[in-house]
């Protein structure tokens, strides 16, 4: 077996595969690309939170010199599509439900043209009754968002009403009897904010006709496969009439999933004949939106005296403004992990999604295992600092471990959460700084907190193909991008290491619907996990293929062979040795054909039958884990936080590029400050207000902490050579341990993210007004 | 339409060009060098940075018809004699790239830096680069890069 013996190129790290021409500036973004007579298209943005279009008249903007065509839904098919529950449509017909909704576009030969013929587009509106509260919108009474929600599809046993778009309810055990057994039970909020994903590249593509005169949009998208089968249904073609294929992708961070700009730049060349470009301003980028939406989250939880939990109750709301997108699936993840990293033998969990006038929210890297982390392990530390115990040993007391079972009825394996809770507080040197002086100087006061990760790790289907060249190099392909991660390099080291090749030997092919097998896409923290099996899969069907042949021509048996950097040879005569390349040109010659490997990979355990109600989470192969040790200084007096140094201790599995994941851990990590005291999307009455870089603050150098990144590598039964992927957990724990953190530098507990100095003076101020 | 003359990459051009045209857009739409990236359009990212005169300038708050006379060095303008400059090569070697599209501008603010100050300490590396966003990296791997680079660039001189 190849896992046993020593891994030549993975677990190396290998400069990434893209640097070289990122680094010249020639890779090429969505906004980069040009088609020869490009129209330059704008998209009219709804104004108005809930309202109906009572007229829509194009005539004076088609005026405009250089305006070539208009499109609305009039032009569009009438067909509701969506990731869960298909409520969505290209554009709005009818009705607007949130600001940012796109109404129409238009293309024109400049940009400036488009830009002066969209103010002379006429929309009247007439307002309707808004609804901006989520808790509000779940009343009798309420302004109904959707009033067809009944008559809407979903891929999953929906349960909605009203404005609930998404209604979930899981159990184990009998929280009845688990609450009669506590001996305190201890109820608490939490709320999270509307986060904006920050990819620097803004959302762009280009719609316009191949060589073969194929509809085709090149597009900066997570999800090249899932781009093309939605942009087909929105287009109501069949997949083979369109052809969708991946530029290079400037970040995306959960926001350039399936469709968003693709529909109507391919609505507008097709009316048109020409190659149309859509590239969003910032402002245009942030106000469209389809970010991490808001959750308000209760916990009731059951402790004994000895510090065991015996049952909790948790209800998640969830805004997901004016169409439902990726929140259900966030739900769908929040709930299954409503007992956190912890044994809880009774629990049960109720998720709501709730339609409102806010703008259109989708996910943001964490999904919603993220908001119910912040919620968990921020609890952890209120019970222990209650009743007085160590949180660390509250922690320990209570430990998932192989076997139990979550609230989806789903058998938990793979937990190594102890682990890197050990590593984690021994690097941090936890024993020692717990006791360390907290006051430092008049003002500004230390702390130090810990927080724990789970999340799931594989997520449906992925395949992937291996072709050979005659001269015994191998083209890899797959619908999976690279979204900056590295993880195309590290595709190439999995194949590579299978092949018995040398990791420049093997390149990856450019994303294209029309060739590239399908792969859900670059998201959920699987693409390390469910590609890798994917690519991992294919190389072991190439290498068989390789190996007949080989055995063939040096009459030797199948199972003597070895290859290792591009040659096969026999492990009991050395001398007896043959090139890829040979073996490949041989059989174009005489056998009919390069080898052409290919392989399909589904990342859950199976189709199982379904659990509780309205559940749209599929079951995943095996979990992930990871801590963070947050240190921090509090300034008393302004409430400002420094976060001085993060520890972030993860389980990977196998370091497939340990450089890689290493970056991946950092970028994480600063993300996870921002989310914890910066970032927060301002919305007032369906406004957003701060719309820009300038007033959405993210990290810059001046605000990030010192991190140690550790790896750990314990590895998968179920990983490529053991690989488990690592993209979501690196920012999830740091944002309770920052949390964790302040409350013990100064004694105050914020169940509010982000935890602004606004906010941290409010509850220093209601505290000493409870003393 | 204003007539100006400036050099982009070391090749002296004259454009005439709008009023309301940006140095970002002569160098993207009309002269197609296309590693000058926007990503705000109001100088809070740093992405489409350039050297003006050897300073860093957001190339989307700078009107073109300003820069009459100009010296003007982009991404495109760093490698010699197809040669990586070394703050491009140390950043591939440390992992500094991730998604790669505030690269180019964070490689010309650190270039910058390095012009005027060839060691310096992290504080001095963290101010210099500290209107230029970066998502992905968490910026440790781009500090490390910097001073590789520097590291390399003194000990060639």
């Amino acid at each position: 077996m190849r896992d046993q013996k020593e891994l030549k190129v993975v677990g190396v790290s290998l400069p990434r595969v893209d640097g070289v021409q990122k680094v010249r500036g020639r890779a090429v973004y969505a906004p980069d690309f040009v088609l020869p007579r490009m129209l330059y298209a704008k998209v009219l943005w709804s104004d108005r939170p809930h309202a109906k279009i009572v007229r829509l008249d194009a005539s004076k903007a088609l005026q405009v010199p250089g305006v070539v065509v208009f499109v609305s839904a009039e032009d569009a098919p009438r067909n509701r599509y969506g990731v869960y529950l298909k409520d969505q449509l290209v554009f709005a017909r009818g009705k607007v439900r949130h600001i940012g909704e796109p109404v129409a576009a238009l293309a024109a030969e400049s940009e400036q043209a488009a830009l002066e013929a969209l103010k002379l587009v006429e929309v009247v509106y007439e307002d309707l009754p808004v609804v901006f509260d989520p808790l509000e919108a779940m009343q009798d009474g309420a302004p109904i968002v959707h009033p067809d929600l009944e008559s809407y599809s979903a891929t999953y046993p929906k349960v909605a009403y009203g404005n609930v778009a998404l209604y979930t309810r899981l159990s184990i055990g009998d929280t009845e009897k688990g609450f009669a057994e506590a001996d305190h039970i201890f109820e608490d909020e939490f709320k999270t904010q509307a986060m904006y994903q920050g990819y620097v590249e803004p959302r762009a593509c280009v719609a316009g006709f191949d060589q073969r005169d194929k509809l085709t949009v090149w597009t900066s998208n997570q999800q090249i496969a899932e781009c093309h089968a939605e942009l087909a249904a929105a287009l109501d073609v069949p997949m083979t009439d369109v052809r969708v294929v991946g530029t290079a992708l400037g970040g995306g961070f959960g926001g350039k999933l399936k469709t968003h700009l693709e529909p109507i730049a391919a609505l507008l060349a097709k009316k048109t004949g020409r190659a149309v470009k859509i590239v969003l301003t910032r402002e245009e980028d942030m106000i469209a939106s389809r970010a991490r939406p808001p959750y308000i989250i209760r916990l009731k939880t059951g402790v004994t005296n000895e510090g065991r939990i015996t049952a909790r109750e948790t209800q998640l709301v969830s805004d997901c403004g004016g169409y439902s997108d990726h929140v259900v699936g966030t739900m769908g993840l929040a709930v299954t992990f409503a007992q956190g990293a912890y044994k809880i033998p009774n629990c049960e969990v109720k998720g709501y999604v709730v339609y409102t006038n806010n703008p259109n929210y989708s996910c943001m890297r964490g999904y919603g295992a993220h908001q119910i982390d912040f919620a968990n392990e921020s609890q952890m530390d209120m019970i222990a600092s209650r009743m007085g115990w160590d949180p660390v040993e509250f922690r320990r007391e209570n430990l998932i471990e192989d076997g139990d079972v979550l609230v989806s009825t789903q058998p938990i394996k793979e937990v190594t959460i102890k682990e890197t809770m050990d590593v984690a507080l021994e690097r941090s040197k936890w024993v020692e700084k717990v006791k360390q002086e907290k006051v430092l100087g008049d003002k500004v006061r230390y702390g130090i907190g810990i927080g724990n990760t789970i999340i799931n790790m594989g997520l449906l289907s992925s395949s992937a193909m291996i072709k050979f060249n005659g001269d015994g190099t191998a083209t890899i392909l797959t619908s999976v991008m690279d979204l900056g991660t590295g993880n195309h390099t590290a595709l190439i080291q999995i194949a590579a290491e299978e092949l018995g090749m040398l990791a420049e030997q093997v390149n990856i092919a450019e994303v294209d619907s029309d060739s590239s097998p399908y792969d859900l896409g670059q998201i959920a923290s699987r693409t390390i996990f469910d590609a890798g099996n994917a690519v991992r899969l294919a190389a072991k069907d190439a290498r068989k293929k390789l190996f007949e042949t080989a055995a063939e021509l040096l009459q030797v048996p199948e199972e003597d062979l070895e290859s290792e950097s591009g040659m096969i040879f026999s492990r009991t005569d050395r001398s007896k040795e043959i090139a890829i390349a040979g073996v490949n040109g041989y059989r174009i010659w005489v056998k009919g054909g390069p080898v052409v490997g290919g392989s399909g990979w589904l990342g859950r355990p199976g189709f199982e039958e379904e659990v509780g109600e309205g559940y749209p989470q599929a079951p995943s192969k095996t979990f992930v884990f990871g801590t963070h040790i947050a240190e921090v200084e509090v300034d008393i007096e302004t409430g400002r936080v420094t976060v001085v140094k993060v520890t972030a201790v993860h389980d990977v599995g196998r370091a497939v590029n340990p450089l890689g994941v290493q970056g991946q851990i950092e970028g994480g990590v600063v993300q996870g400050v921002g989310y914890a005291l910066m970032e927060e999307l301002q919305v007032k009455d369906g406004v957003i207000l701060n719309p820009d870089f300038l007033n959405y603050r993210m990290p810059t150098t001046l605000d990030i902490p010192e991190i140690d990144p550790v790896i750990l590598e314990i590895p998968s039964e179920f990983g490529p050579f053991g690989a488990k992927g690592l993209g979501e957990p690196v920012m999830m724990g740091v944002v309770p341990a920052i949390a964790n953190a302040i409350e013990n530098a100064i004694g105050v507990r914020v169940t509010e993210v982000p935890i602004t100095a606004e906010r941290l003076l409010q509850a220093v101020k209601e505290k000493n007004q409870r003393k | 339409m204003i007539n100006i003359t400036l050099t982009i990459n070391g090749i002296v051009r004259t454009l005439a060009v709008l009023p309301e045209e940006r140095l970002l857009d002569v160098l993207r739409d009309r002269l197609g060098l296309m590693g000058t990236k926007e990503g705000c359009g109001s100088g809070d990212c740093g992405a489409c940075t350039v050297l003006m005169n050897g300073r860093p300038v957001t190339s989307c708050m700078v009107l073109a018809a300003t820069v009459d006379q100009a010296d003007i060095l982009t991404i495109e303008g760093l490698e010699q004699d197809g040669k990586l400059h070394p703050l491009q090569q140390a950043f591939i070697d440390e992992g500094a790239v991730q998604c790669g599209f505030c690269t180019p501008g964070m490689i010309l603010s650190s270039l910058a830096l390095l012009q005027e100050n060839p060691d310096p300490d992290e504080e001095a590396i963290k101010r210099a680069i500290a209107g230029n966003l970066c998502r992905c990296t968490g910026y440790a791997r781009i500090f490390a890069a910097i001073k590789t680079a520097a590291l390399r660039m003194r000990s060639d001189a």
